[in-house]
């Protein structure tokens, strides 16, 4: 986990601690130092004054060349430890005693060195002139001590200093979690709340105040922050009710009326289906026995006679496939449905050889279908569809020259529109609404004969596949026609 | 200047065992110079503090330029450092050490008899000198020099040898008669 990401609390005694610690750390340097630079200053003034207390004993002895004298004052140095080695000189630099008194070569300089003090590694060496009186220089002392009581010196201090830093930082560490809670805690509180609003959405939480500074501030700007929003969000939910009500209420409406006109239209198809079936009994009777008039008294009627049976023969023939319509109209209405995927490419072009096979080649249509268009729905009533509207583009072609039927389809907004497209009659715009009623018709039966439930019936079956149609037509320069399943 | 005069003299001092005689005698004469810095003459307070610090010998001088040498230009605080012959007892006067040569070893009671009480550090190579009332005494010891010294003696002449002193000396005293 990088620091960033570490809790407020643990950055904050982090933060602390980095802050003591440092300060303890130089303040324990700075007592080392001192201690050990202070040491080493006495130690000298100490060296200093045993030098110059034994070259004031030694006068006497240098003066009159008394080497057993001079070995017996500089004897005296066992009783410190600390000294390592020590030798008189004469005037002429020649060694007159040393301590010990035989000493190893190599402890003692062979010739005395320029008066004065100085650390040599592990040793504290001085040379200091023996003089009586003023300005009587008799010779020289040397005096060497060890640095051992530097080093232990060193040794206590740090030790000192290290078990003081322990304990400063153990008290530091223990103040610093026991008061980064005062700047924590509220910020913390306020995290929790804050998580508990969130993920909760509850609003009714309130974040607890340590005080009034900034932290307080900020709480208190972070409660108010949720009254609001707690006054918004009942107030939302008031609507929100009162909006369910008023939906509730509106679809209990719409469904009372769906179930109305599912039952007028139910009625209305029953009816429509008994009516056309009972009233096609009556027309056969009419245009049989129309037939027979012409075929057995042709003779009795007259040209005037026979003309008027003809046209009651017409009016009956014309009449029985209006019937026809309407009941295939209702049974798209009552049929049940099955989806399937359906290959609508090879359903327009079987559609198209029987047009061409029922119409026994009286006009050549150019019908241009696309490969492979596919589609969901219920291939006989899908089929009525295409029957429809290719049909129309045929017959509405009947007077061009180069008469033209196109099946493509387009995508528009992700949906997979499909078009039928002719270059014939065309239509009047203003009337686009009126293409897809029962009996509405923009041409006269003697222009493009028809019944005018054709696209009515089109429109039923697309309905019940939950798709849309709709038409663009100009007059003498075609119509299209569009829809969606 | 010093410095180098008494080098000098310690070195033929430790040149003694080819040159016994004159490093002896030089070193003598830096011990008698350097007998000042240990010694106080009572009363101080009667001196005149610009009054030179007088080194007198008695009879033959046994160390010729040396003493002279060692001396020359020397002071002891304001006191200059002088070298007096004399040849008779009566001559003496101002002087603070005495040294009697060996030609006089046979007046030796006489001559301290007749500076009895009288401030002056005597001092002598002659044999027997300390016992025989003298303050300080050469004693040749394996080639070194030691210092004899009769306690008794200077303390009756008001000359306060110092601690030090007498520390690298053997105390002697005047055997009681």
């Amino acid at each position: 986990m990088s620091i960033r990401d570490w809790p407020i609390k643990r950055k904050l005694t982090a933060i602390l601690l980095l802050i003591s610690g440092l300060v303890l750390l130089l303040t324990s340097a700075a007592f080392v130092t001192y201690q050990i630079v202070t040491f080493r200053q006495t130690m000298r003034n100490n060296l200093a004054t045993r030098a110059r207390i034994l070259a004031a004993n030694s006068t006497a002895a240098l003066a009159f060349a008394n080497e057993a004298d001079a070995r017996e004052i500089l004897a005296a140095l066992k009783y410190d430890p600390h000294m390592l080695s020590a030798a008189l000189y004469d005037q002429d630099g020649r060694v007159l005693a040393t301590y010990p008194a035989a000493a190893p070569a190599g402890l003692i300089p062979a010739a005395p060195e320029p008066d004065g003090y100085r650390f040599e590694g592990a040793r504290l060496v001085a040379f200091t002139a023996v003089a009586q009186g003023e300005n009587q220089r008799l010779g020289t002392l040397f005096i060497a001590s060890d640095t051992k009581a530097v080093a232990d010196a060193l040794r206590l201090s740090g030790l000192i200093a290290i078990v003081v830093l322990g304990i400063a930082l153990l008290a530091a560490y223990a103040l610093a979690a026991a008061l980064q809670g005062r700047i924590s805690a509220p910020i913390l509180a306020l995290a929790e709340t804050a998580t508990a609003a969130s993920t909760r959405q509850d609003y009714s939480v309130r974040a607890p105040k340590f005080g009034e500074d900034e932290l307080g501030m900020l709480t208190d700007a972070f409660n108010q922050m949720l009254g609001r929003i707690e006054e918004q969000k009942k107030e939302l939910q008031q609507h929100a009710k009162i909006l369910e009500q008023r939906v509730a209420e509106r679809t209990g409406e719409l469904e009372k009326r769906a179930a109305e006109l599912q039952a007028a239209n139910g009625e209305l198809d029953a009816f429509a289906y008994s009516v056309s079936h009972d009233l096609r009994a009556p027309l056969r009777s009419i245009d049989g026995f129309s037939q027979v008039l012409l075929e057995d008294y042709a003779a009795q009627l007259g040209d005037a006679g026979r003309d008027s049976l003809q046209r009651v023969r017409a009016a009956s023939q014309r009449m029985a496939t209006l019937i026809d319509d309407l009941l295939k109209l209702a049974r798209v209405t009552r049929a049940e449905m099955r989806t399937e995927q359906i290959d609508l490419s090879g359903m327009a072009r079987e559609v198209v050889a029987e047009i061409e096979r029922t119409t026994t080649g009286e006009r050549q249509v150019e019908f241009v279908i696309a490969p492979g268009l596919e589609a969901q729905g219920d291939s006989r009533l899908l089929r009525v569809v295409l029957d429809n509207l290719l049909r129309n583009g045929w017959k509405y072609t009947g007077k061009r020259a180069q008469p033209r039927v196109e099946f493509t389809a387009q995508d528009e907004n992700g949906d997979r529109v499909f078009v039928i497209k002719d270059n014939g009659a065309g239509f009047d715009m203003r009337y686009a609404d009126k293409l897809f009623g029962v009996f509405q018709r923009l041409h006269s039966a003697a222009e493009f004969e028809g019944t005018g439930v054709g696209l009515a019936t089109v429109r039923r079956i697309i309905n019940r596949h939950g798709g849309r149609i709709w038409a663009e037509g100009v007059v003498d320069q075609g119509a299209t026609f569009y829809f969606t399943l | 200047m010093a410095l180098l005069k008494i080098a000098a003299a310690l070195m033929s001092a430790l040149l003694l065992v080819q040159s016994p005689r004159a490093s002896e005698r030089q070193l003598k004469a830096v011990f008698l110079f350097n007998f000042a810095q240990f010694v106080d003459w009572q009363p101080v307070a009667a001196q005149d503090p610009r009054a030179p610090l007088r080194i007198g010998i008695l009879g033959d001088d046994p160390f010729g330029a040396f003493l002279d040498e060692t001396v020359r230009g020397e002071h002891l605080g304001l006191r200059p450092f002088e070298v007096r012959r004399y040849h008779e007892v009566t001559e003496i006067e101002g002087c603070n050490i005495l040294f009697i040569s060996r030609s006089e070893s046979e007046r030796v009671g006489q001559i301290l008899a007749a500076l009895q009480n009288r401030p002056i550090l005597t001092v002598s190579d002659g044999d027997d000198f300390a016992k025989r009332g003298g303050m300080i005494q050469f004693v040749n010891d394996k080639n070194r020099i030691r210092l004899r010294i009769n306690l008794e003696a200077a303390q009756a002449a008001n000359v306060a040898i110092s601690s030090k002193l007498l520390r690298v000396a053997e105390i002697v005293r005047t055997p009681r008669r």
